[in-house]
């Protein structure tokens, strides 16, 4: 009997010793930077691949680098959005390798399948080199505890948005989780950068990967060098998990699942432009992706929106179009128009969001200090809201088809149209009340046409402007739309707040706009018709070869001839 | 071919054979096969319209073939008569009576809920190129004209490295977000562009002169005639924003990173 608690404690005592060489061996391990040889290749393929961006001393100053927003990585500083590891801390290898494998979705990062893990490895230990952080033993990244995902209910995604109101997500995130946070459009980078809050309801742009695991990970352990923070020490896992089931839930799909097509809906009721987007309930939604205007001098290349969702309607004068799009903060003030004109220079080191004045991070200095104090309980949001200040340039949307309906597949240029085609544009800035025609004939060819045939109505509400515009069907001069035909149709978005105006917006190419026929014909009628002719069929064949052959069997049904014949 | 599709047929006819299976089996059995055939065996899809043709005839000629005597009529028609009236049957016989016109309202409500499409503009990928452009008030003679900075890598590596690197640049900053990092035409707004942009690194460029090239970059999507769609090409004319020689150095570098030479002129002057 004595021997039992002596045989427990020795157990104790050897896991304990245990524990404790385990912890020594990987503190022993040292950093994980490997071989020289793996360094050289890595730097082969680095020069390759990589410094076209990250540039040739890994500064982030590459020849891309002008034009890129987000800005590449400089690893010089051993900053790392993307880890497993405590705030401040360095990236892993494997974070690395993950990284470079996966990419950056919706940035200029993109991901390399085509290397091989041995690739990947060798560019992964190469980068380290760019920092003596990586080589320092007392800054050997350890990962954090990420333990796995409990299943997600309606209780824990109800909890998640109380979490989400209370942590603060919201002051940068938005109360939708659009990016529309008061603190949002103040945000600064540790380079003083500005930098955008992601929206959260667009869960396919998420810099660090979309799956639960990977949402988690990033509020664990925050992004190094911007004002998003680590909760690893302020939330439990369950706190932190509960959170991401509220995040995935904000962006109602896996994908965006863009669309070619624009279907509008045939309504009983005439179009009523004060009953707004209650309107368009019924209308099928169709997401375009929005590109940068990079075509015409004057060049957007990161345009903060990344698609639009327009549904249609009409009724038997006219059809109205509503197009949403999520926007950081609404610019309703100064002026926009297709033709602003944008100076060359500002493609150069155009970094969107300049027009405001810098405002502190919202969360202090908490995100530079790696052990910091749980950020969640200070309060990071003491300056209150962005400055609403008057902006220079107002948002801008604009719907454009052909000012004459094609007759074949020629369509006028995609953008704005060209000298022997032109467009008609209907143009919302909305800083005013009311929409405005141009005829376009080119980027450079931009006339006003006001025949006041386009009316409007805009708002904008928690990070998202609905903007629905109106025009008669078949008005006097322009192209018409008509019930069962399709019409080309395209769409440019102005972000006042980036200083996007003229060239300087986001497009989409030619897409496709279809009026459904008022009356859709029913499947039901021809389905019924052609079953009870086949069992028609069926039945007088069986019925004949019982009667021929039958005398031995009786029944009461029967069956086709040939499966041959039936099928053919 | 696809191979695997090819060889489950065969097995399924060889253990009809070795069942010694009745004539109505192999009549089913020579359809079914027939059209798995068509449909899945072959690696590049056959169209629809063509099939059903193709079942038509192979219906036709099962229907000749076992009506043609009184042998083969007998050995199908029994066991399908067998089927319609002995009583160890009924229920398997109500069940296909009633399946058949079920299946057929299905197909009838498929066929009447087809997605749609909007009009498709069939393009045509590589047009044939003017005999002349005007760059920058300066004429090109897409015949004869060359890249100047080809020439250096045999006089002056030095110089044709600088070139190349020129080329770098300028690739990394204008071209990159459709044409991709590795240039294999996946940039980051590939995603909102039809046509999808060139891929330079699957040979395309190979078989392309060097002068075609300086045609679609100077004057891109717009300067594409009819039969290529220029209105839906998101490829810029690059002479609103660089210099003659800027668009030779990119070209130097297309060819350069992706280890190809363009088509030469002699073999242009073959045809």
């Amino acid at each position: 009997m004595t021997s039992r608690p002596i045989s427990r404690a020795c157990l104790v005592l050897l896991i304990g010793v245990g524990c404790v060489a385990a912890m020594r061996s990987v503190w022993a391990q040292g950093p994980d930077v490997g071989t020289e040889a793996q360094r050289e290749s890595g730097k082969q393929l680095y020069a390759r691949y990589c410094a076209q961006c990250h540039g040739e001393k890994g500064d982030g100053e590459g020849y891309a680098t002008p034009h890129l927003y987000p800005r590449p990585r400089d690893f010089t500083t051993g900053k790392f959005k993307v880890r497993t590891t405590a705030n401040g801390a360095l990236p892993t290898h494997q974070d690395l390798v993950n990284i470079i494998r996966r990419g950056m979705p919706y940035t200029s990062m993109p991901a390399w399948p085509k290397l091989t893990d041995q690739d990947v490895t060798n560019l992964a230990y190469f980068i380290t080199t760019f920092s003596p952080d990586f080589t320092n033993a007392e800054r050997v990244p350890q990962p954090v505890p990420l333990p796995s995902a409990p299943s997600a209910t309606d209780e824990s995604i109800a909890q998640g948005k109380k979490l989400y109101e209370e942590t603060g997500c919201a002051r940068c995130h938005g109360t939708l989780g659009r990016g529309d946070g008061p603190s949002a459009p103040t945000l600064k980078d540790d380079w003083d950068h500005p930098i955008r809050a992601t929206d959260l309801a667009k869960s396919w742009t998420f810099r660090a990967g979309s799956s639960r695991e990977d949402i988690f990970r990033t509020m664990s352990t925050g992004f190094n060098g911007t004002p998003m923070p680590a909760f690893v020490d302020a939330l439990t896992p369950e706190q932190r998990w509960a959170i991401t089931d509220f995040i995935v839930s904000l962006s109602g799909s896996d994908g965006p699942g863009y669309s070619n097509l624009v279907v509008a809906r045939h309504v009983r009721d005439p179009i009523d432009l004060a009953k707004g987007t209650a309107s368009f309930a019924a209308a099928p939604a169709a997401r375009l992706p929005i590109v940068g205007q990079i075509m015409e001098p004057g060049r957007a290349f990161h345009p903060p929106t990344t698609s639009v969702t327009v549904q249609a309607i009409y009724d038997a004068q006219s059809i109205a179009l509503l197009v949403r799009w999520h926007d950081m903060s609404a610019e309703k003030t100064g002026q926009n128009g297709p033709s602003l004109p944008v100076p060359p220079e500002e493609e150069e080191n155009a970094a969107p969001g300049g027009s405001q004045p810098a405002g502190t991070s919202p969360f202090g200095e908490a995100e530079a200090a790696p052990e910091g104090a749980p950020q969640a309980e200070q309060d990071p949001f003491a300056e209150g809201a962005a400055p609403s200040q008057a902006s220079e340039f107002s948002d801008a949307v604009l719907v454009q088809i052909p000012s004459e309906a094609p007759v074949d597949a020629r369509k006028p240029y995609f953008i704005f149209g060209d000298a022997q085609s032109s467009v008609d544009l209907w143009f919302f800035d909305l800083a005013r009340a009311d929409p405005l025609q141009f005829t376009g004939r080119g980027s450079a060819d931009i006339a006003p046409n006001d025949t006041g045939d386009v009316t409007g109505v805009a708002s904008y509400d928690r990070g998202e402007w609905s903007v629905i515009f109106k025009r008669p069907l078949r008005p006097a001069s322009a192209a018409p739309f008509a019930p069962g035909e399709f019409l080309p149709i395209a769409f440019s978005v102005w972000d006042g707040f980036s200083r996007e105006r003229g060239n300087r917006r986001g497009l989409t190419q030619w897409y496709s706009v279809y009026l459904e026929p008022q009356d859709v014909p029913s499947a039901i009628g021809p389905m019924i018709r052609t079953a009870l002719l086949i069992l028609a069929i069926e039945l007088a064949v069986v019925g004949w070869v019982r009667w021929r052959y039958g005398s031995r069997a009786r029944g009461e049904l029967g069956e086709p001839r040939q499966p041959t014949a039936t099928h053919a | 071919m696809n191979i695997l599709v090819v060889l489950a047929v065969a097995i399924v006819f060889g253990l009809l054979r070795f069942r010694r299976a009745g004539l109505l089996a192999w009549a089913g059995a020579w359809w079914v096969g027939v059209y798995v055939l068509l449909r899945f065996g072959f690696s590049a899809p056959i169209p629809a319209s063509v099939v059903s043709l193709y079942m038509g005839i192979v219906s036709i000629a099962l229907l000749a073939y076992v009506s043609s005597s009184e042998e083969r009529r007998d050995e199908v028609s029994r066991p399908l008569v067998r089927f319609m009236t002995e009583k160890r049957y009924t229920a398997l016989l109500g069940a296909t009576v009633l399946a058949i016109p079920a299946l057929a309202a299905a197909n009838v409500y498929v066929r009447m809920n087809v997605p749609l499409e909007p009009p498709l503009f069939s393009r045509t990928v590589h047009p044939a190129s003017p005999s002349e452009i005007t760059v920058h008030d300066k004429k090109i003679d897409l015949d004869t004209a060359e890249n100047p900075f080809l020439r250096l890598e045999r006089t002056n590596p030095g110089e044709f490295r600088t070139h190349v690197e020129n080329g770098r640049r300028i690739y990394y900053r204008n071209c990159v977000f459709c044409h991709g990092d590795d240039l294999s035409g996946n940039g980051m707004f590939v995603h909102g562009l039809d046509p999808i942009p060139t891929n330079f690194t699957d040979g395309t460029i190979a078989g392309l002169r060097d002068s075609f090239l300086v045609w679609r970059i100077s004057k891109g999507g717009p300067g594409l005639p009819e039969e290529g769609g220029p209105w839906d090409s998101a490829m810029p004319a690059w002479e609103k924003l660089l210099k003659e020689e800027e668009m030779w150095e990119a070209i130097l570098f297309l060819y350069d990173y992706t280890g190809q030479k363009p088509r030469a002129r002699e073999e242009t002057a073959h045809q």
